[in-house]
């Protein structure tokens, strides 16, 4: 175990309790992502790893010592900040090596390292230039360098591609996954763009007001979430959340039959969780649900239809519209009637009242 | 179009303004250099002379302003850089450290300064007459120490707030101590805020008047109080006075000259803006 997190708490001065009681293991070479809204504890947690809060209660380990009471600098991990955070009075190579020298090696040992590392990064020619003279993705790459030069045990990474364009993030998103899949340096990374967290990780941790809501890879994030807040926050567009009935043969909606599943447990009703993918429609189909595409949103290859569903009262719980996602080839034209399906096998089942999935009771 | 029109009516307006500023530093300058005939004249002659420097001879020999001008570089040298040398980790305290209060703190620091120097100056009489400090230059580096501090820790402490926090994180995790983080981060970052601070400082102790005519007689006094003594209860020396003015200018458009990059810079961004 790399980073080993106990029973973490912070409560601030003014009485926010940042996180409350986390528990998490990351193992060796795991690149794990913390993923939250703002507010959610993510950055609180990646802060207290580094040692730049102290914790209210509960213990940190780093390579199995209790690093609770260790200075930032002796914790052997190195982070990249959101705003890089590069010393602006220093050349990119004095960034990289700083660390280096204060640890005891001589200024060419150090520049030797920093050049090795510099080469990987293609920052070569920048190593003379401050970072007013540098571009933002050029800032950033020598901020990836000044981790990497250190052979750190861990980094910690706090959304260090949000200030980037989005062309520039995509090729740095593929640039840590290179770098991470060659050093394998365990990594935990701070986000908030789901995307950037299911590209990027082993593993996902999604958060919420301090808590862990579910670690799990980002298959089975995406596909099987513990709970509507996970199953909402994960996917673009959402998923589509429909109060449905527990009806003796399985799950209606309005008495029309969308699943055989079976939960005794959910006295209340159901909600059901439908990626947008997941929903078919067709134009023959004669039964069961119904709805008009009201408009759609083109977006390459494919479409997203918003669907208003044929039904005396409003049962999406997080829209006013059912969205589809349609191949571009395949699309309907707004304004057509369409019978509505759901890919049973994929629908998730949540308790109405708790909003937690009821995967595990059947 | 509006733009240019805009700009030019501004640069004319400063114009206007420097000019209003500098009639009577030129005033001054003009004088020290006429004869004190010319000065003297009913009719108030400008430009129309032969220029001399009898008046800044007389400064030296007469007032001694050889002797006043070390003392004011000492004083206010010294103090100056012992008010940076503890007002920059005092700052640094105040605007980082998470002090329980800071903000107060800061803020009962500043109010020391707001005591009017009349009531505070007889007591330093007695007690530098107690410590027989009187007529020395220690005397007067305390005290510039006591009233430079507050202010400089206030102004700067304003400088470091502005300063990213994520960049002495960062310097924390690269194991630098707290004191390398002030000396190797900040100082360097907060150069133009120092800069400004320090310049602050030195003119307030420069310029200071009332403690220094109290606090020193003869041996220790510094240039404002050897001025005072160009003028007695039946004369202006105008030529004189003209003269040790232009002298205690000097060093400030020096200082000024020297450091207007790191002004300019400081002024923009900081308390002081």
């Amino acid at each position: 175990m790399t980073v080993s997190l106990k029973n973490l708490r912070k409560t601030f001065a003014d009485g926010t309790d940042a996180v409350k009681s986390i528990d998490l293991d990351i193992e060796q070479g795991e690149f794990i992502t913390l993923l939250g809204p703002s507010g959610c504890g993510k950055t609180t947690t990646l802060r207290l790893i580094a040692g730049l809060e102290e914790p209210t209660s509960g213990e940190i380990y780093i390579n199995g010592r209790q690093v609770n009471d260790v200075d930032p600098g002796d914790r052997d991990i190195a982070m990249v900040f959101q705003s890089y955070a590069l010393y602006p009075h220093m050349t990119a190579l004095q960034n990289m090596t700083l660390n280096l020298t204060v640890s005891g090696l001589s200024k060419e040992e150090a520049n030797k390292k920093a050049l090795e590392t510099a080469r990987t990064l293609g920052l070569e020619e920048l190593l003379d230039k401050k970072p007013g003279k540098l571009s933002g993705g050029q800032r950033q790459r020598v901020a990836l360098g000044r981790a990497m030069v250190r052979d750190p045990v861990c980094y910690l990474m706090d959304e260090p591609l949000s200030n980037l364009d989005l062309k520039l993030r995509e090729l740095m998103r593929t640039e840590l996954k290179r770098i991470h899949k060659k050093d394998k340096v365990t990594t935990v990374y701070v986000t908030h763009d789901q995307a950037e967290a299911l590209i990027l990780s082993d593993r996902v941790t999604v958060m919420k007001d301090g808590e862990i809501q579910q670690i799990g890879d980002p298959v089975e994030i995406y596909g099987n979430p513990a709970n509507e807040f996970v199953a909402e926050f994960i996917g673009s567009p959402s998923i589509n959340l429909i109060k449905a009935d527990v009806v003796d043969n399985g799950i209606a909606i309005e008495g029309n039959l969308v699943s055989n599943r079976n939960f005794p447990t959910a006295n209340g009703g159901v909600n059901l969780g439908v990626r947008p993918e997941d929903v078919i429609l067709s134009v023959t189909e004669s039964g069961g649900l119904k709805g008009k595409i009201e408009f759609t949103e083109p977006q390459g290859g494919v479409v997203h239809a918003f669907v208003n569903l044929d039904l005396s009262e409003k049962k999406l719980k997080n829209r006013d519209y059912l969205v589809v996602s349609m191949d571009v080839h395949e699309s309907i034209d707004v304004g057509t009637t369409v019978g509505v399906k759901f890919r049973e096998e994929r629908i998730n089942y949540f308790d109405c009242g708790t909003g937690r999935s009821l995967a595990e009771t059947t | 179009m509006r733009s240019t029109m805009y700009s030019r009516m501004l640069f004319g307006l400063a114009i206007v303004l420097v000019f209003i500023w500098l009639v009577p530093v030129m005033w001054v300058v003009l004088t020290s250099v006429k004869p004190t005939n010319i000065i003297n004249s009913a009719v108030p002659i400008f430009f129309d002379f032969a220029p001399t420097l009898d008046h800044y001879v007389e400064v030296f020999e007469r007032f001694r302003f050889g002797r006043s001008m070390l003392n004011s570089f000492v004083t206010v040298g010294v103090s100056t850089l012992i008010v940076m040398i503890i007002a920059l980790p005092a700052a640094y305290a105040v605007a980082r450290m998470n002090l329980m209060h800071g903000d107060t703190w800061a803020l009962v620091i500043l109010s020391l300064r707001f005591m009017p120097g009349m009531v505070i100056v007889l007591p330093y009489f007695k007690i530098a007459t107690f410590l027989n400090l009187i007529d020395t230059q220690i005397v007067l580096i305390v005290v510039y120490v006591a009233f430079g501090l507050p202010f400089a820790v206030w102004i700067l402490r304003g400088f470091l707030l502005d300063l990213p926090k994520d960049i002495e994180e960062a310097g924390r995790l690269d194991g630098l101590s707290w004191i390398q983080i002030i000396f190797r981060l900040i100082m360097p970052m907060a150069a133009p805020g120092i800069a400004v601070t320090a310049i602050f400082t030195f003119v307030f102790s420069w310029n200071e008047f009332l403690f220094a005519l109290f606090l020193t007689l003869d041996k220790g006094s510094t240039m404002p109080v050897a001025l005072q003594k160009t003028i007695d209860l039946y004369n202006v020396l105008w030529g004189s006075l003209s003269a040790g003015a232009v002298l205690q200018l000097l060093p400030m458009i020096l200082v000024v000259f020297l450091l207007q990059k790191h002004i300019a810079r400081g002024l923009a961004l900081g308390a002081v803006k």
